[in-house]
């Protein structure tokens, strides 16, 4: 996929979103919104979970991390947004290269569960330690994103929109570079990569971290256009949530963690009119899309690539020769 | 502090434990055979609940009959789960889709799905809340055993549990198909080319796995009072955590984790208090994954 | 070829008349929780909100205006809340919002009416800060902050001097165990222990096994009939001895239902008694029993009334009611004849006033008691 194609994409984004400015519909602007913000935070676990092969079962816990972090600084210090979004990352990376520290000898379902089990200490962490975060009363008014006077919502878009931008940049770099290569090592064999020199350690740490801070830079959006957070955003399920939106957009690509985020925070609000029916079509949404396109739509080795694959090789009749997936 | 009061805690904690440890039995043979995350186990087990309701409700049996028809939709749940959710994603049989990671969250995925859409259909039929259980099938009937109280439920699950262990045990090692489904645990190819229908041998594993989950949540129910759509989630995490605890492939380890899990909590609501027990508990967790970093009894897995 | 042609223009003529009745209707908004785990509070909150309407539109609306309830469902999630919020507010029709259920989705979705200027009336959020997000919220629920005291000075007439508090971890629970133990301490009682639990825990054996080592004289319970009757029946296997009491949740069928025998002697305190002798809460008790099958519970009553002071304070103004002057009228509201008793605003706090009453479960039924 070229530099062209991700040029025309931003674009295009950008004319989407003027579009929805002059719409003046806060509503949209609001999925809007809402749907950036998930598509950092799929971007960033899929780096661990698609790229490194970490599955990560704790996520929304470390959204979470962001999200109080940037509430507690605004609401408290007065600190305004452009201070409190990395405030929050800073926070959320500490706190994953923390937990993951005892979790570096551990690999896939084991690393998974004590993930899980990192992601549950964190909320009930949240939920009982009432000094510090309010507990259950979570922490309300939380300013919204204003810079210079400008405020309001279609502010509050433009500004996600470049956050988002630039987090997908970032993990595009990541993902398309050496480092990236490395990464895919270590998902494919830990114990090969290991003995190919790559410090696995201290590669699943750095990963693990950045990833963390991206979902703290989430989670302080989060906090900043919602105005109230409170425990009960950060649970679980959120975490399985996330998971379900790379995993249908499509492991290891950034195209697929926003096709995935796209599909996933839209269609429940397309589907509204379906009242008590909604979840269910939701559900079956999900399953016909793994069912279908078990890769995901845009996975690593797309749809389109392994079609194309197989009629070469009928074609050629050689074998086909192997084309290194973008 | 009192003597009897910890002992009662712990005796709480036991009977927690048990709770996880019907669940993670049907959970961990399904894992251990075919290296799958289940995602929907917690739903056969709701909707085991909900079968033995409407029957209690309708017919007004008696016990053993109630868990005789829990027992056969369990079946038919597992049939159908498998059919639906899992035998699509083995259509790839090249080298690459079994080992890559992505086909395995595929499946951790259609089964969410599939998890999903029976709950949501349980809570368009039924609403969220907890459904009423005549009063005369509930097992909460006190026990006083000297110091400590249990009730009639405890000791039920306790049996429950070990019949379930026996029947397994009798099942994998003295039955054709057992030894079908142990070969496919071991190598699913190598059975394949020794002439076992492996197909046979997973929808198997499915049924006795679904069945075992089914009964688990009847019972559970009629133990707690409480069925209602959501109530498989809970138990379904901590029978994952302590079949991960116990090694991933073994089902005693399993029920010995889920019983050390319940009694940590337990003990934990005693000396601090229950918001933090969650903290104690997969504390425990992460504690014996620092130690042993593949499960209490588990040894090292080639596959992952 | 001609049938088609009818039935569409059919079609389009029913089309028009719907738009033009539409156009007609005053528009209020209402989000509740319609799927997920608190399906059940939605559900009869709807039920109630219905049969509010349909007597107040049957009596002549506003001005010979009907009024029509947009129903949105926000799974009680915060996220889906705000969107719903959103919805509402761009909808130029929507003059005034109902709801939400629990308060997290109340306050999040609160910080977008407060922003943007809709009068919002929840039947049941609780929480302390609920009406401080901005002017534009309401609420007809008692506060614990009246609730507490109120219990506490009955446990203390009944001349229990120690209790012990078992509460729910959420933000009702937490000012509901605060309020009462404040309360009871301040009036020279002990609290023995204070224990909260989080959300979804069915299991509270060991919360009652360490609560009683104590020896309190009763146990005062914060929380909701569901959990309010798994721990009425682990307390009862138990063998708790202490006299237990709790609040006006706990007041709903369902919870007799659940826990059988296990809630004989259960005290508790009520705003809403189906049993009220008072012609407007037979009339509701007896219509909703015909309808939807089964007594109302405290949250279908709150409901109705919620609904009744919204459409009453529309009605003060009059058809052409905008946002502004109906949030002026619901701060107006004074002396609501309800069914959960009479409701009045505080002028200041806006925070409503409301007498309580205290009930007994005997032989399986709520009864009043003195």
């Amino acid at each position: 996929m070229s530099a062209r194609l991700n040029l025309v994409l931003v674009l295009a984004l950008g004319a989407l979103l003027a579009g929805l400015v002059a719409l003046g519909s806060s509503y949209f602007h609001q999925i809007a919104i809402t749907t950036m913000i998930f598509v950092i935070l799929s971007a960033s676990l899929n780096l661990i979970t698609g790229s490194a092969g970490l599955l990560s079962l704790g996520h929304a816990a470390f959204f979470g991390v962001g999200a109080y972090a940037a509430a507690l600084l605004s609401t408290r210090l007065g600190w305004p947004f452009w201070l409190t979004l990395p405030a929050a990352g800073a926070a959320a990376a500490a706190v994953g290269a923390l937990v993951a520290v005892p979790t570096m000898r551990l690999t896939s379902i084991y690393f998974a569960v004590a993930t899980l089990g990192i992601g549950e200490m964190i909320y009930v962490t949240m939920l009982n330690w009432v000094g510090f975060t309010r507990g259950p009363m979570g922490i309300r008014s939380i300013p919204g994103l204003e810079l210079w006077g400008f405020k309001g919502i279609a502010f509050a878009l433009v500004v996600t929109a470049g956050v988002m931008l630039a987090v997908l940049w970032l993990v595009h770099r990541l993902v398309h570079s050496y480092y990236g290569n490395a990464m895919r090592a270590l998902r494919e064999d830990d114990a090969c990569a290991d003995a190919m020199g790559i410090d696995v350690g201290r590669l699943k740490l750095q990963a693990f971290s950045v990833a963390c801070a991206l979902a703290g830079v989430a989670g302080a959006l989060f906090a900043h256009t919602t105005g109230y957070i409170s425990p009960e955003s950060f649970k679980f399920g959120e975490s399985i949530l996330v998971l379900s939106m790379i995993v249908v957009g499509g492991l290891g690509s950034v195209y697929g963690s926003v096709i995935g985020a796209v599909i996933l925070s839209v269609l429940p609000e397309l589907l509204r009119e379906l009242g008590s029916w909604r979840m269910i079509a939701v559900g079956a949404v999900l399953f016909l899309s793994i069912l279908f396109l078990p890769r995901g739509l845009v996975g690593e080795v797309s749809a389109i690539e392994l079609i194309r694959r197989q009629l070469r090789r009928r074609d050629r009749g050689d074998g086909g020769a192997r084309r290194v997936a973008w | 502090m009192d003597a009897t009061v910890l002992l009662q805690q712990v005796v709480n904690g036991l009977s927690i434990g048990l709770v996880y440890a019907l669940m993670a039995i049907g959970f961990t043979l399904i894992f251990g055979v075919l290296n799958v995350v289940n995602f929907a186990h917690g739903e056969v087990y709701t909707l085991g609940a909900f079968v033995g309701l409407i029957v209690i409700t309708a017919l007004k049996p008696p016990l053993w009959l109630v868990l005789v028809l829990v027992l056969a939709s369990g079946a038919l749940a597992g049939i159908v789960l498998e059919r639906l959710a899992f035998r699509p994603f083995r259509r790839f049989r090249d080298e690459a889709a079994l080992k890559s990671k992505a086909m395995r969250e595929a499946t951790l995925l259609s089964s969410l799905a599939v998890s999903i859409i029976v709950r949501e259909a349980l809570e368009l039929k039924f609403s969220g809340e907890m459904q009423t259980i005549a009063q005369a099938y509930l097992l909460q009937r006190p026990i006083q055993l000297g110091p400590v109280t249990i009730t009639d439920g405890n000791l039920i699950i306790f049996a429950l549990s070990v019949a379930m262990l026996a029947a397994l045990q009798f099942v994998l090692y003295r039955t054709r198909i057992g030894l079908a489904i142990r070969a496919v645990s071991n190598n699913v190819l190598g059975a394949q080319f020794v002439g076992i229908d492996t197909t046979r041998a997973i929808v198997a594993t499915f049924v006795v796995g679904s069945m075992l989950g089914a009964v688990a949540g009847i019972m559970v129910g009629l133990y707690q009072g409480a069925i209602f759509p959501n109530m498989g989630f809970e138990p379904g995490v901590k029978a994952f955590v302590a079949m991960v605890m116990g090694g991933l492939s073994s089902i005693p380890g399993a029920v010995v984790c889920a019983l050390i899990l319940g009694v940590a909590e337990s003990v934990a609501t005693q000396f601090f208090s229950d918001g933090w027990k969650a903290l104690v508990s997969y504390g425990f967790l992460l504690a014996t994954l620092w130690f042993f970093p593949a499960g209490l009894f588990g040894f090292k897995r080639e596959k992952m | 070829m001609t049938s088609s042609i009818r039935s569409l223009i059919a079609a389009g003529a029913l089309l028009a008349a719907t738009g033009a009745a539409l156009a007609q209707d005053i528009v209020v908004g209402y989000q509740i929780p319609l799927t997920g785990t608190q399906s059940q509070y939605g559900e009869v909150f709807r039920n109630a909100a219905t049969m509010q309407l349909e007597k107040f539109n049957a009596a002549g609306g506003v001005g010979g205006r009907k009024v029509q309830i947009v129903y949105e469902d926000s799974k009680s999630d915060p996220k889906e809340a705000v969107n719903i919020a959103r919805k509402f507010v761009d909808d130029k029709r929507i003059v005034a919002v109902l709801g939400d259920f629990a308060s997290g989705p109340s306050m999040a979705a609160g910080e977008v009416y407060g922003k943007e200027g809709m009068p919002q009336l929840s039947q049941t959020a609780s929480h302390p800060d609920f009406l401080k997000v901005s002017n534009w919220q309401f609420r007809n629920i008692t506060t614990q902050a009246q609730e507490g005291p109120f219990n506490a000075k009955w446990l203390r007439d009944g001349g229990i001097k120690t209790v012990a508090v078992i509460g729910l971890q959420n933000d009702w629970g937490l000012s509901a165990t605060g309020e009462f133990a404040k309360a009871f301490e301040a009036q020279g009682g002990k609290v023995t222990s204070t224990e909260l639990f989080n959300p979804g825990a069915r299991d509270f054996k060991a919360i009652l096994t360490k609560v009683v080592q104590a020896k309190p004289e009763a146990i005062y319970f914060a929380m909701f009939y569901e959990e309010g009757a798994l721990i009425l029946q682990q307390a009862k296997q138990l063998n708790v001895a202490a006299k237990l009491y709790s609040a006006s949740p706990f007041y709903a069928p369902k919870l007799l239902e659940l826990a059988g025998p296990a809630a004989e002697g259960v005290l508790l305190s009520t705003t809403f008694v189906a049993d009220n002798p008072a012609p407007h809460v037979v009339a509701f008790v007896g219509d909703y029993k015909k309808r939807f099958g089964g007594e109302p519970n405290q949250f279908a009553a709150q409901a109705y009334d919620a609904v009744g002071i919204l459409l009453d304070a529309i009605k003060r103004v009059g058809p052409n009611a905008t946002r502004a002057q109906i949030r002026d009228s619901l701060a107006a509201t004074a002396n609501y004849p309800g069914v959960t008793g009479a409701t009045t605003f505080d002028k200041v706090t806006r925070e409503p006033n409301k007498t309580l009453a205290k009930l007994q479960i005997k032989d399986g039924k709520f009864v009043v008691v003195h």
